[in-house]
């Protein structure tokens, strides 16, 4: 058989796969050894990481869609510009990750090299994710991405919290798994196919609205349900969040900083794949549902965030919250949906990042920081101590709740106007006014930066200048497109026209 | 099954046809039982041998029912896999290991009414869509027309191991890989997540505690 050359088409991920692999026997053979007395590596390891990252970058950014086949490896492998995108976001957000962890790993004395091989891991999962065109290639690459998310949360071994919240993950993780594998099994019985280009090419005849008097398709929609579902235990929304905040308080900061920003949106990717490429004749079935677990995670995500005293389960709910209003521009069935859905989707990644990055690089000048989890308190008078950071801080907060001078603002107001547009009034008004109770714990956080009451602050060690600059780049990202919008609107807009 | 078969108009009536499919359908309703009843036996019985052992009887069960579904191939990697590494896996770490005894019995009852409420609620629906999605063929004389076809003539023949290596090799190669490297995944974080590189705590086997085990006293959950 011969190969073309417009059927190779994961050269990344295959570069990916192939360099952990000599990773991990250069730091075996190097790090457990006697005679070289169990040298630490972790900070070569990290910096071969970014290097590797940046080339399977440029290997995405090098790839000509158009010679490409659309399809490869068996129709299982899609080339096109939704994978491409969002493979490359994922990667440049991995690499700045990993720059901007490197002094918390030293203070938490996370010494073993694997960890950084394991975020490789899931990051190769996440692109496999992000280009899986089938049911078996999407299962297997959602096992390798949450397979090495629990070994993430469960990496600090001295620490029950961590253990604990590794073991939960793992427990459900494993059983939303389950789900996925029922659903699927269900839907290749009814189908004969776990392809989504055949599910296309089988339902494209059934449009909204209709009602498939001729055709039973209860049972096709059971399986999607189940499907669906466990996507939601991945995403954390509403009836399935009960893990999230647990797991994202107890574990490493630094991994909860890569599960919170990171992995949601080759998640969405799927479920776009599943919904809109594939079932999107079932959209009156899948529909209703969606919308209530997307009204409901914005009301506990709002309304259980004003409970919380520890910033990372604030940011927990936080998430949550974001997760409701990406789906209800996600149930909108329209391309203006898919558009402000991947805008959205962006700005969050973005300014997840920024917050986490400042929340992981202040570190207290005291004993008590040893145990990484951070009280709201903690940031007390951040303004006298640190202007600039502050600052920076409290705009990043301005733009998560959605405050006009930043862009967070033109991409909430795209989420209800293509809510206003596919005429979901009420949904489009109770979540405005959730978010506007939810704009209340963003603004308290700004209250104790700024505001406090008392006299004496608290003290941190000082920020190395390469790490606040990733941060501040990110930060100038929301000045420049709130001023200039277009780039974000442009290839949102590409990804939705060219997916259909 | 039964009906379905005698819808075959040749083999209408012939006694030996009907008395083979009898006879199939007891045996796989019998194995199916099986594994019902040991799955719930390995979830309620206290000594964990015993639970243990319940589910090595669980895998040979549906390695039999495979059998019966002619599936020769996963049926035999059933028995070597699951049966000969898994379990006996289990069974050493059960050995091994000094857990200490825990008795968990009574809040094993605590929230028995809302899952079992949750269970029934979910297999009703279940069985509802089931049997109304099969009770008759829904393509049958409507926009799809089934067509006769003597799958027979269709059929090559081919060996099982063929078939999967042919599928494995050639269409799913990259999910094969894919496979290969979740395993190497598990394999690095079940040796972080287990050894313990100093020399201080060194795990050495101390055959006077293991040979004074007894049945009765092996950890209970």
């Amino acid at each position: 058989m011969i190969l073309q050359i417009k059927e190779i088409s994961i050269f990344s991920e295959i570069f990916l796969s192939i360099s952990i692999i000599f990773l991990t026997l250069h730091g075996v053979f190097l790090s457990y050894n006697k005679f070289n007395k169990f040298l630490l590596l972790q900070n070569s390891i990290l910096s071969l990481a970014v290097l590797i990252l940046v080339m399977s970058s440029f290997l995405i950014f090098n790839e000509h869609l158009f010679i490409l086949d659309y399809l490869s490896f068996n129709y299982s492998i899609s080339n096109d510009y939704l994978s491409f995108l969002t493979k490359i976001l994922i990667g440049v957000i991995t690499i700045f990750f990993l720059l901007i962890i490197e002094q918390y790993l030293l203070d938490q004395k996370i010494n073993h090299f694997e960890y950084i091989l394991i975020i490789l891991y899931s990051v190769l999962g996440l692109f496999l994710l992000c280009s899986a065109n089938d049911l078996i290639t999407a299962y297997l690459a959602i096992e390798l991405q949450s397979l090495s998310f629990y070994l993430l949360a469960a990496f600090k071994k001295n620490s029950t919290f961590s253990i604990e919240a590794g073991l939960k993950y793992f427990i459900l993780g494993a059983f939303s798994s389950g789900l996925f594998l029922f659903g699927a099994s269900i839907v290749y019985g009814v189908v004969g196919s776990i392809n989504f280009d055949d599910f296309k090419d089988l339902f494209f005849w059934l449009s909204p609205g209709n009602k498939f008097e001729f055709l039973q398709t209860n049972l096709l929609q059971f399986g999607l349900t189940f499907i669906l579902i466990s996507l939601f235990f991945k995403l954390a929304l509403v009836p399935f969040h009960l893990w999230a905040p647990d797991v994202y308080e107890k574990s490493p900061t630094s991994s909860s900083f890569f599960f919170a920003v990171v992995p949601k949106i080759a998640i969405f990717v799927l479920l776009l794949r599943i919904c809109y490429y594939s079932f999107f004749g079932f959209i009156d079935c899948w529909r209703y549902y969606i919308i209530i677990i997307s009204f409901l995670s914005v009301l506990v995500g709002s309304f259980a965030g004003l409970e919380q005293r520890k910033l990372k389960s604030l940011m927990a709910y936080s998430s949550i919250s974001h997760m409701g209003y990406l789906l209800i521009s996600f149930s909108t069935g329209s391309i203006e949906g898919i558009q402000m859905l991947f805008n959205y989707i962006i700005i969050y990644m973005i300014s997840g990042f920024c917050i986490w990055g400042i929340f992981i690089l202040t570190r207290l000048k005291n004993n008590y920081s040893k145990k990484g989890n951070k009280d709201l308190g903690d940031l007390t008078l951040l303004k006298k101590s640190n202007k600039i950071l502050a600052f920076v801080f409290s705009l990043t907060l301005f733009s998560v709740a959605g405050l006009p001078p930043m862009v967070g603002f033109f991409v909430k107001f795209g989420v209800f106007l293509s809510a206003i547009e596919a005429s979901m009034y009420f949904v489009a008004l109770f979540n405005i006014l959730f978010s506007v109770i939810s704009t209340f714990y963003y603004i308290r956080i700004i209250k104790i930066l700024y505001f406090e009451k008392i006299l004496v602050g608290k003290l941190y060690y000082p920020i190395k200048t390469e790490k606040f600059i990733i941060i501040f780049l990110f930060f100038y990202l929301f000045i420049f497109l709130f001023i200039n919008p277009t780039f974000l609107y442009l290839i949102s807009y590409k990804v939705s026209l060219l997916f259909f | 099954m039964v009906e379905h078969w005698n819808h075959n108009p040749k083999d209408k009536g012939s006694k030996p046809f009907f008395i083979k499919f009898m006879f199939l359908n007891s045996l796989s309703y019998f194995f199916s039982n099986i594994i019902i009843l040991s799955c719930f036996m390995v979830i309620f019985v206290n000594n964990s041998i015993l639970s243990t052992l319940f589910l090595v009887l669980s895998f040979i069960a549906a390695s039999c029912l495979l059998f019966l579904f002619e599936c020769e191939f996963i049926a035999l990697m059933f028995v070597i896999i699951y049966v000969g590494a898994i379990a006996v896996l289990f069974l050493f770490v059960v050995m091994m290991l000094n857990v200490k005894t825990i008795n968990l019995t009574k809040n094993n009852f605590k929230y028995l009414p809302f899952a079992f409420f949750v269970g029934v609620v979910f297999l009703i629906e279940s069985f509802l869509i089931i049997s109304q999605n099969f009770k008759n063929n829904s393509y049958y004389q409507k926009i799809f027309l089934n067509s006769y076809k003597n799958w027979y003539d269709k059929l090559d023949s081919l060996t099982e191991i063929e078939i999967i290596g042919q599928i494995i090799y050639t269409h799913y190669v990259l999910q094969f890989l894919v496979a290969g490297l979740i395993l190497f995944l598990v394999v690095i974080g079940a040796v972080i997540l287990t050894a313990d590189f100093s020399y201080k705590n060194l795990k050495n086997q101390s055959s006077y505690k293991q040979l004074s085990r007894k049945y009765q006293n092996v950890l209970l959950i």
